[in-house]
Parts: structure tokens; C-alpha cells; sequence
């Protein structure tokens, strides 16, 4: 009878540690970052890169991963995905990694290709899916573009319902074309799109960022 | 609802009709229905009053049940006080009386000494009897007599007898001399007497002393042993009054462990890096906080080992050997603990300053310094001190815990008899509506059928008549 119990026992404390037991994805950030290399936008790079380092890296702990996608002519090609890391638990570790990642955002700027078109949906479907593969609690997807989509001949593009579910959109760092500073009403039009776009595509939320400096905050936010 | 209506084409009239059916059938059903009316209200009113009922008495046992605990508790306090005293009464003696027969000895050596001194000084010289008035009438002689013979004879004695006198008086100054010497001598013997009886007085105080505190908690736990509502209600403020200083004093460690868990918190996931969580917690943040409760844990058994707690009758009834062992493996453990807690604040500044300098990195800035080094390091020493010094501090919560799970048992209960009283008081007062709305209900079931019973009662009265 006294070992049953004990036994009883013991299975009831391994029990609820079992049950207890969680896996960190639900409490990790997953960042997704899209860079616009094509037309005038690809002379952003080196603002780019430093709004990432400055903004997102320092916001990251261990265990959160990001993501650099190039949005190009095609981007829904496994080629647009420039890094890919995931932060180690050891924060001293995870420190290294970081720098090394700001390492490969100064290799970015400095690189001189542009493409001729833009491929905007391509480059945030790619996103989504790299996304959705981590299965962290919380995916946020950093779009720098000026969100002026040029798709190629052939190229078509269509989001899927639920394409963009649980992920929180942030545009970045928008600048305005020539014609949008003649019309306003263009460019408000065209980022209108793009929201009502992604939240039918099932975006959790879509936020437009002009202020770099704002994006702790937004990050602390959606968290 | 239309079909309802025994004429279609009148419907105020159908209602009329309804209504004037329904009386007469109210009329007749009276009193079945105020037996309905009653029935409900026994089944919810009483049921209240039951409830009420109920839960005064469960008060009152509590109340009778915290009153016998006090009394008990507040009992074995005082005997625990009383024990205590004796076992400083018994110390004293110990310790006092084992000096006594030195003391007694002393006293004795010094006063034999006091009286050889005297006896000594009762040894006086006798001064040679008439040899004054013996020289006197020799002078006198010389005078009044002619022989030379004679005359020289007696001068010879006259000078002896001077010479004898003088010879005597300074003896006798030597002597007064050395009594004095020895009444001088006898002043430090004076003095240690005078100490030694101070001595005494002051251990014979304190003894005193003792007995009146005895005879004070004595007659304190002669009024709780009786019972009366004036020591209940003595106890049960102390009891309170230690509910709240140690809910207030625990309160304080909470907050000291929480932040002596941030201290460790960062610098453990460095230490055990993991994917995992436990309850939402990593297990980083699970270690530090075992750190910390090990500490308490720790706590609790160097304060029952010393004997400031008795949370663990186990513990308290150990023999002194095995307490002893208890004493220093908690004693070390806590040292360890503090140790290791020193260290991890320690590397948890250098974190903290790495992280800083990334971030600076990261933001575009070169790494020159801008911390500079004595402002770094005084942060170190006071992590690392902070680390230290936490741990002994948090061990002190055993004594404020045992206030708490002493005191608590009489304010849960308290809390408890408000309770199941504000829950009777409740009961009682929604009870006493339902009557009065039951009564309302029978008084408007009354005056619904006015008309039939005014009829009913006119048929009778006329029956009566004829």
C-alpha cells in the first residue's frame, strides 16, 4: 500500500511537470524584414539596414529568430532569403549572433544590384511561409518599400484567405514616389490597398511606420 | 391571443368576461391558494432562516473553537515565559551560588584579619606608675637638705628617673605609632569588605529581580488559565496584532526575494541555456527561483537548529549533537548559496554591460567608452555585495513565517465567522422580504377577488337575516 502510494505519487508530480512542460515557440518573436533592392527604393538600402539594426535587433531575446527576404522582380524564390537566424538561449551567445547578422546587414547596403521590378506580394508570401514555420506566438513582418508593386509579365500574385493569419504587418520606412507628392491621394490610396489587402488575407493587424524611432514601441505593442 | 376572445368583435368585452371568471374561480380556490402562497413562502423564507440559523451556529462553534485555541495557546505562552524565567533562575543560582562559598571564605579571611589587626592594637605598653610625683618630691628634697652626699645621690636618681620618663613616653609614641600603622593597614581589607557585600547585594538583586518577573507572568497566566473575555480579548489583539506585523515583515522578504530573483535571473540563463518552459517560466528563471526558495529553506533550519523557531518539533527534540550538525550544514549551505549568488551578480553586471556595448554597436556608435571604469566597477561591488548579503537576509524569514502560521489559524478563522455572520445577517434579511412580498402577494389575491367575496359575504348576511 506504501510503495502504491509512493508510486501514485511520484506519477502525479511527473504528471504535472509533464503537463506543465510547454515548448518556448509561444513566447518567441519571429521578425521578418523585406527589402526593396528594385528601382529608386534599392538607394534605401543603407537606411535599411541601419533601421534594422538600431530597431529590431536590440528588441530581439534568446530564442526569437529573423528573417532578411530581398523583394526583387520574383521574390517568391527560396534565393530572396538572404539570412535566416535564430538567437541562441545563452544570452552571450545569442550577442555574437547578433553582431554577425549586423555584419551581413552592412554587406547588404553595401551591395550595388537593383532589380527592375517589384515583387512586394511574392517577397511577403515567402515571408509568411518562413513565418508560420517557426511557430512562435507572436510574427511580425517589417515591409521597406515604398510599396509601389511592378509585377513582371506572368508573374501573378493572389493571397490566399488566412495567407497572412496571426501575423501583425508594419510598412516601414515608406518613401514617396514623384507622382504620389503630386497627388497625395495616390500614395494614401495605394498603402489603403495594402491594408485592406492583408487583412482580408487574415493580417492581425497592419500599422504604417514614418518615424524608424517608433518601432520599439510598436514591437513592445504587439508582443 | 385573438382566439382567446369569447366575442371576436369585442374585445374588451372578452377580456371583461375573462376577468370576471377568473375571479369567481380565484373566489372559490382561495384558500388552496393562500396555502400555495404560505407553502411558497415557508419553502423560500424559511429555508433563508434555516440558512441564517446555520450559519450562526457555525460561527459560534468557530468562535468557541478559536477561543479554546487561544486560551490553549495563549496558556502554553505563558508557561513557556515562566519556564523560561525559571531556567534563568536556575542559571543564576548556578552560576552565583557556586561563588558563594569562595565569597563566604573571603569574608571570612578578611574579617579574621580586621580582628587580629584589632587585638594588636589593644596590646598597649603600661606607662611606669608614679615616677612623676617620684621626681617631683626628689627635687624637692635636693632643695630643702644640706648633704652633698645625699643631695648628689638623689640628683642621680632625678636624672635617671627624666631619662626613665623620657625613655617611656617614647616607647609609648612607638608604639601609638604602630597602632596607627596597623589601623592604616586595615583600610583596603575595609574596602574589599564594603566590595565583596556589594557583590552580594547586586546577585541577591537580581534573583529578586527574576522572582518579581515570575510573580508577574504567574498572575498573567492565572487570568488566562480563568478564561475570562477580558484575556480572550487580550489574546486575540495580540494574536492580530502579530497577524499583521508578520504578514507586514513577510510582505518586505517578498519583495527581497523577488528582487534577489531579478539579481540572478539574467545571469542563470547564461548558466543553463534551455528551449524549455515550465508553467510560462524558463527554466533559467525556474532555477533562480529555487536559488532563492533554497535560501529560505535554509533559513528555516538554521533558525529552528539555533532554536529562535519551533516550526519543526522533530528539529526542537533532536539531541544537541545532531542539532549541531544541522546547525553548520545550514550554515554552510547558506554561505555556498551566497556565494554562488556573489559570483552570478557579478556576471550579470558583465552582461548587462556587453548587451550595452551591442546595442551601441548596433546603433551605428564605435566602441569607445562611455562608462567609465570606477563608476563600473563601485556597480559590480554593489551587485556583488547585494548578492551576498540577500541570501542571509531572506534567511531570516523563518522567524516572521512562524509568526505568520501561528497568528494566521486565528485570523483565518476570524475572516471565517464574519464570513458565515455576514452570510446569516444576509439570510435573515432576505428572508424578511420574501415574507413581506409573500403577504403582499396574499393581500392582492384578496383584493382580487373583492367583488365575489363582498358578494359572497352579502348572499350570507342575507341568508342569515331571513
Amino acid at each position: 500500500m506504501k510503495a502504491m502510494t509512493k508510486y501514485l505519487l511520484i506519477s502525479i508530480v511527473f504528471g504535472f511537470a509533464a503537463a506543465g512542460c510547454t515548448d518556448n515557440d509561444a513566447y518567441e518573436t519571429a521578425y521578418c524584414t523585406l527589402a526593396d533592392v528594385s528601382g529608386t527604393y534599392a538607394q534605401e538600402k543603407d537606411s535599411v539596414a541601419r533601421i534594422i539594426k538600431a530597431g529590431i535587433l536590440p528588441e530581439m531575446i534568446p530564442g526569437d529568430s529573423i528573417f532578411l527576404i530581398t523583394i526583387d522582380s520574383n521574390s517568391y524564390s527560396e534565393e530572396n532569403l538572404q539570412k535566416k537566424l535564430v538567437l541562441d538561449y545563452q544570452p552571450s551567445e545569442s550577442n555574437a549572433q547578433k553582431l554577425a547578422f549586423s555584419s551581413t546587414l552592412d554587406e547588404f547596403a553595401a551591395n550595388l544590384t537593383e532589380s527592375r521590378h517589384t515583387d512586394i506580394s511574392g517577397a511577403m508570401m515567402l515571408c509568411s511561409d518562413y513565418l508560420k514555420e517557426t511557430r512562435a506566438g507572436t510574427q511580425v513582418m517589417f515591409i521597406f518599400s515604398d510599396m509601389q508593386e511592378d509585377l513582371p509579365k506572368g508573374v501573378v500574385r493572389k493571397f490566399n484567405e488566412g495567407e497572412f493569419s496571426g501575423i501583425d504587418i508594419a510598412a516601414m520606412n515608406i518613401i514617396k514616389l514623384s507622382a504620389d507628392s503630386s497627388n497625395p491621394d495616390v500614395y494614401r490610396g495605394r498603402l489603403k490597398d495594402w491594408e485592406a489587402n492583408s487583412i482580408k488575407a487574415g493580417a492581425k493587424s497592419w500599422t504604417t511606420m514614418m518615424d524608424p524611432s517608433k518601432i520599439q514601441e510598436f514591437i513592445q505593442k504587439i508582443k | 391571443m385573438e382566439s382567446l376572445y369569447l366575442i371576436p368583435s369585442m374585445p374588451g368585452l372578452s377580456i371583461a368576461i375573462w376577468v370576471a371568471i377568473s375571479m369567481v374561480f380565484f373566489y372559490f380556490a382561495r384558500v388552496p391558494m393562500h396555502k400555495a402562497i404560505e407553502g411558497l413562502m415557508t419553502g423560500t423564507a424559511g429555508g433563508l432562516r434555516k440558512t441564517a440559523l446555520w450559519a450562526k451556529s457555525v460561527a459560534e462553534a468557530m468562535r468557541e473553537k478559536d477561543r479554546k485555541v487561544l486560551l490553549e495557546s495563549g496558556v502554553a505562552s505563558a508557561q513557556e515565559k515562566i519556564m523560561q524565567e525559571f531556567r534563568s533562575v536556575e542559571a543564576g543560582y548556578a552560576k552565583h551560588l557556586s561563588d558563594y562559598p569562595k565569597l563566604q571564605l573571603k569574608l571570612d579571611d578578611n574579617i579574621t584579619h580586621i580582628e587580629a589587626d584589632y587585638k594588636e592594637c589593644g596590646q598597649v605598653t603600661p606607662e611606669a606608675p608614679g615616677w612623676s610625683e617620684v621626681v617631683e618630691t626628689i627635687a624637692r628634697a635636693q632643695t630643702s637638705n644640706g648633704d652633698r652626699i645625699i643631695e648628689k645621690m638623689l640628683g642621680e636618681i632625678h636624672k635617671s628617673a627624666v631619662a626613665g620618663e623620657k625613655k617611656a613616653l617614647s616607647e609609648f609614641r612607638d608604639t601609638a605609632a604602630k597602632r596607627h600603622k596597623i589601623l592604616a593597614s586595615m583600610a583596603p581589607v575595609w574596602r574589599r569588605l564594603e566590595k565583596l557585600s556589594h557583590d552580594i547585594n547586586k546577585k541577591v538583586g537580581s534573583v529578586l529581580e527574576t522572582s518579581g518577573r515570575i510573580d508577574k507572568y504567574m498572575t498573567q497566566f492565572e487570568k488566562i488559565a480563568a478564561g475570562g473575555p477580558e484575556s480572550i480579548d487580550m489574546l486575540s489583539s495580540k494574536m492580530t496584532k502579530l497577524f499583521i506585523f508578520s504578514l507586514f515583515v513577510l510582505g518586505v522578504a517578498f519583495f527581497g526575494a523577488i528582487i534577489n530573483f531579478q539579481l540572478i535571473a539574467l545571469p542563470m540563463s547564461e548558466l543553463v541555456p534551455a528551449g524549455t518552459r515550465i508553467g510560462g517560466m524558463m527554466v533559467s528563471e525556474i532555477s533562480a527561483m529555487v536559488i532563492v526558495t533554497l535560501e529560505i529553506v535554509l533559513g528555516i533550519f538554521l533558525m529552528e537548529s539555533l532554536g529562535i523557531t519551533n516550526i519543526f518539533p522533530q528539529i526542537a527534540g533532536m539531541m544537541r549533537s545532531k542539532r549541531k550538525i544541522l546547525l553548520y550544514a545550514a550554515l554552510f549551505g547558506l554561505l555556498f548559496l551566497a556565494s554562488v549568488e556573489a559570483s552570478l551578480a557579478i556576471l550579470r553586471e558583465a552582461l548587462a554591460e556587453a548587451d550595452a556595448a551591442l546595442d551601441r554597436s548596433l546603433a551605428g556608435e564605435t566602441a569607445g567608452v562611455i562608462l567609465n571604469e570606477t563608476s563600473s566597477r563601485i556597480t559590480v561591488i554593489g551587485q556583488a555585495t547585494l548578492g551576498f548579503v540577500l541570501p542571509w537576509i531572506l534567511a531570516m524569514v523563518a522567524v516572521p513565517l512562524e509568526m505568520f502560521i501561528e497568528a494566521s489559524q486565528h485570523a483565518f478563522t476570524r475572516i471565517f465567522i464574519l464570513i458565515m455572520n455576514l452570510l446569516g445577517h444576509i439570510s435573515d434579511a432576505l428572508a424578511y422580504i420574501i415574507e413581506a412580498l409573500f403577504n403582499l402577494l396574499s393581500h392582492l389575491f384578496d383584493a382580487y377577488i373583492i367583488i365575489p367575496t363582498q358578494v359572497a359575504n352579502l348572499i350570507e348576511n342575507m341568508q342569515a337575516r331571513t
